[in-house]
């Protein structure tokens, strides 16, 4: 019991327990209002959300260690907060439900079979060796807990490209001419970089050795290459937000974008007419989870883990797929899903009802199906990772720039 | 390239090449026997104790075996008094004698020894910026920063560009950095093929106290970070191998990565206590001195750094270029 509760003094009324609370940092894709009410039902304490973009948190996770507990973000970015020392191993041991975690996370695909991907596959962040450094040799402490994950493509105009047919569509329509003045792409450099990368190498402009780790000067040809389409007034800028993405299309400004999952639920009278792609190249991977804060001691360790646990109970991974994500325990979601929802997020069925989203509207209408089709169909065929590269630092800021010549298309 | 030289020093002063100063006040402690026959004279202690460099050093000890003051023998340096005499060779430091630095000396060397503190802050500077991208650097610029002449400023960069923290652009600017990954993995690279030999090389020249002491310190918990515990290997392990041009690329190769971390810490990375623990580890086994045993632990550890510096550097994307990056230095 804390402290409080023992030496409050005796009252006639019942005393007034100052509730315990865990302060959350992270991104809009897992702290929803929805997840945050869940989690306060569920666990005897309060929990605050600071729901930051993708940069202030790694930036403000790394450099601001001791106002959060809990960060919560993606493996791809977690070299720049763990090697800044600012968070602590997990104990599998403590976590209820690790054998139950999916091999996508643990051991880099979903069977032996499939290709781990280009860039920074989780299972390569996952491990803490024991020379501090993080690695795929499986051991007893995590870095992080992976929790929710979705793989991504771009949006398209059917108007302009027409169907996809049964090859699916290409990276390289990203970049297509017939798209000229009405692309958008994302200003997030370790997603928007490699949607264009996986863009140019599709349609020819260019090769990589390693498209997850690129060299100075393949990072400095693919930024010639989007100075000179830019000149020739390919982009109409970038977007921040999923709803700016969003308003791009209902303003029907833009044939083809960056976009991510959530956002084709948004689309109003578009919906239907700008699609999903399934690129016949595969997918842009990536994987959320939640990590601990270094300074974490005693009860509020404890309260830590709990809550780390509490993210593989069900109820939260149902809020996920109601906006397309995949939980990394998918057995222990379904309990909590329709079977219509299940059906359509993760087994590919055609929807027999409309579905509702996370907050209760309408995303998906009865008789759709999901792009890419079921779960295991769509993470067989990963391409690469969202990835903070080796020389992120330098396409970071090349990046910075290309998209400060854009400008922000805000409607 | 040919520039205006604007004499800003006083006339009269500094005028006189250094190496001719630093002969002077050498001959003046050996003529007056200060300095006993057989004492061995190597160019760098004599630099810190003069403030200067080792190259003006080394033209002066030439000058003084060409005047038979002093001479060389089978080791490293020259021995005082001339050739032929049977002397013992005595390793003493400089400071066991009574060395005098006569006044009018004195004050040119204070002269150049401000040279040499401009020298540590522009190194700094310019080292520390590459993070950030590529930077030009503005000769003019940089004289009035420091207030002093163009060819003092002109000197600093000549030699940032030796120890290779600066290069000359195509159109003959000076340019600095990015430090990339790619320059990184190269700096690392060159340092686990030269190190581990320089650490078997030197073998039998470190100091068993030495290394005791530094354990120690350790132990009690008063290794501030791992950059000290980088330096005492250079100094008491590295530095100590008999191949003075070797131990000389090794720091320079070193510089900007020092600088980095640096950098870093200024900007808050909190000590690396892992790295404290491998150092321990790498000095006991030079303490037992476990040749073998040392090398490889520090060749593992070296690409372990490799590693963690890697991912160290991405955060500095998120990190806007500081106002405090001084106005000679012009992102390209």
């Amino acid at each position: 019991m804390p402290e409080e509760v023992r030496t409050e003094p005796k009252l006639a009324s019942p005393p007034r327990v100052t509730r315990r609370t865990l302060r959350v940092r992270g991104t809009d894709v897992t702290l929803l209002e929805e997840v945050r009410l869940l989690a306060i039902e569920d666990l005897g304490f309060d929990v605050e959300f600071e729901n930051l973009d993708f940069l202030t948190c790694q930036h403000r996770a790394a450099m601001d260690p001791l106002n959060y507990d809990i960060y919560e973000q993606c493996f791809h970015n977690l070299d720049i907060v763990w090697y800044w020392g600012a968070l602590q191993p997990i104990e599998t041991e403590r976590i209820k439900q690790w054998d139950n975690i999916g091999s996508l996370a643990k051991s880099g695909g979903i069977s032996k079979y499939t290709w781990q991907g280009h860039g920074d596959a989780p299972v390569r962040k996952l491990y803490v060796q024991p020379d501090g450094t993080l690695g795929q040799q499986p051991m007893p402490q995590i870095s992080m807990l992976p929790t929710a994950h979705n793989v991504d493509s771009f949006g398209y105009d059917r108007r302009l490209f027409g169907e996809e047919g049964p090859e699916g569509s290409s990276w390289a329509w990203l970049l297509d001419r017939r798209a000229r003045g009405r692309i958008a792409l994302v200003d997030e450099p370790a997603i928007g970089i490699f949607d264009v990368a996986l863009a140019a190498e599709a349609n020819g402009d260019l090769t990589f050795e390693d498209i997850g780790n690129m060299t100075v000067d393949e990072i400095d040809s693919l930024m010639g290459l989007l100075e000179t389409l830019r000149q020739q007034g390919f982009f109409v800028g970038s977007w921040v937000s999923p709803d700016q993405a969003e308003a791009l299309v209902r303003d029907d400004r833009v044939s083809v974008q960056s976009m991510w999952t959530p956002s084709y639920g948004n689309l109003g009278k578009m919906s239907g007419i700008f699609c999903e792609s399934f690129p016949r190249e595969g997918y842009r991977a990536w994987h959320g989870g939640a990590s601990l804060a270094r300074h974490l001691t005693g009860a509020k360790l404890d309260m830590g883990y709990e809550y780390l646990n509490w993210w593989l109970t069900g109820p939260p991974g149902a809020v996920m797929a109601r906006q397309g994500h995949y939980m990394t325990n998918p057995e222990g979601v379904r309990a909590y899903l329709s079977a219509e929802e299940w059906g359509y997020w993760y087994d590919g069925d055609i929807a027999r009802c409309d579905l509702k989203g996370p907050d209760g509207r309408i995303v998906v209408r009865k008789g759709q199906r999901r792009p890419g089709g079921a779960y295991r169909e769509r993470v067989s065929r990963i391409a690469m990772w969202n990835t903070v590269m080796d020389e992120y630092n330098y396409a970071a800021r090349a990046w910075k720039r290309f998209i400060a010549s854009l400008g922000t298309a805000t409607p | 390239m040919t520039q205006i030289i604007m004499p800003r020093t006083p006339a009269g002063q500094g005028q006189e090449p250094l190496y001719e100063t630093i002969s002077r006040v050498l001959r003046h402690n050996i003529t007056s026997g200060r300095l006993p026959a057989g004492l061995v004279l190597i160019e760098g202690p004599i630099a810190k104790l003069m403030q200067t460099s080792r190259a003006p050093v080394q033209a002066s000890l030439r000058m003084l075996n060409a005047e038979g003051l002093i001479h060389r023998f089978r080791g490293r340096g020259y021995l005082v008094g001339a050739a032929g005499a049977t002397s013992q060779p005595v390793r003493k430091s400089l400071d066991e004698y009574d060395f005098d630095i006569p006044e009018a000396s004195r004050t040119a060397l204070a002269i150049r020894g401000t040279w040499i503190r401009v020298y540590d802050q522009v190194e700094a500077e310019v080292a520390a910026c590459q993070i950030f991208g590529e930077f030009r650097v503005i000769e003019t610029e940089l004289a009035e920063y420091l207030g002093v002449s163009r060819t003092v400023a002109r000197d600093v960069l000549s030699r940032l560009n030796e120890r290779g923290l600066l290069r000359k652009g195509a159109s003959s600017h000076w340019l600095a950095g990015p430090l990339t990954a790619r320059t990184l993995r190269e700096k690392f690279e060159l340092r686990s093929i030269m190190e581990p030999a320089a650490l078997r090389l030197a073998t039998d020249y470190i100091d068993p106290v030495q290394i005791a002491a530094i354990r120690a310190r350790i132990d009690r918990g008063d290794a501030r970070d791992a950059a000290e515990l980088e330096g005492a290997l250079m100094r008491h392990c590295l530095g100590r191998a008999p191949n003075g041009a070797l131990v000389e690329i090794i720091a320079n190769n070193r510089l900007l990565l020092s600088s980095m971390d640096k950098a870093l810490i200024d900007l808050g990375l909190p000590v690396d206590v892992v790295a404290l623990d491998q150092y321990r580890t790498l000095f006991d086994l030079i303490g037992l001195r476990q040749v073998d045993a040392a090398t490889e632990y520090l060749k593992e550890h070296l690409r372990i750094l490799s590693f963690k510096s890697l991912a160290r550097l991405k955060i500095v994307a998120l990190i806007p270029e500081i106002e405090t990056i001084p106005c000679y230095l012009v992102k390209v």
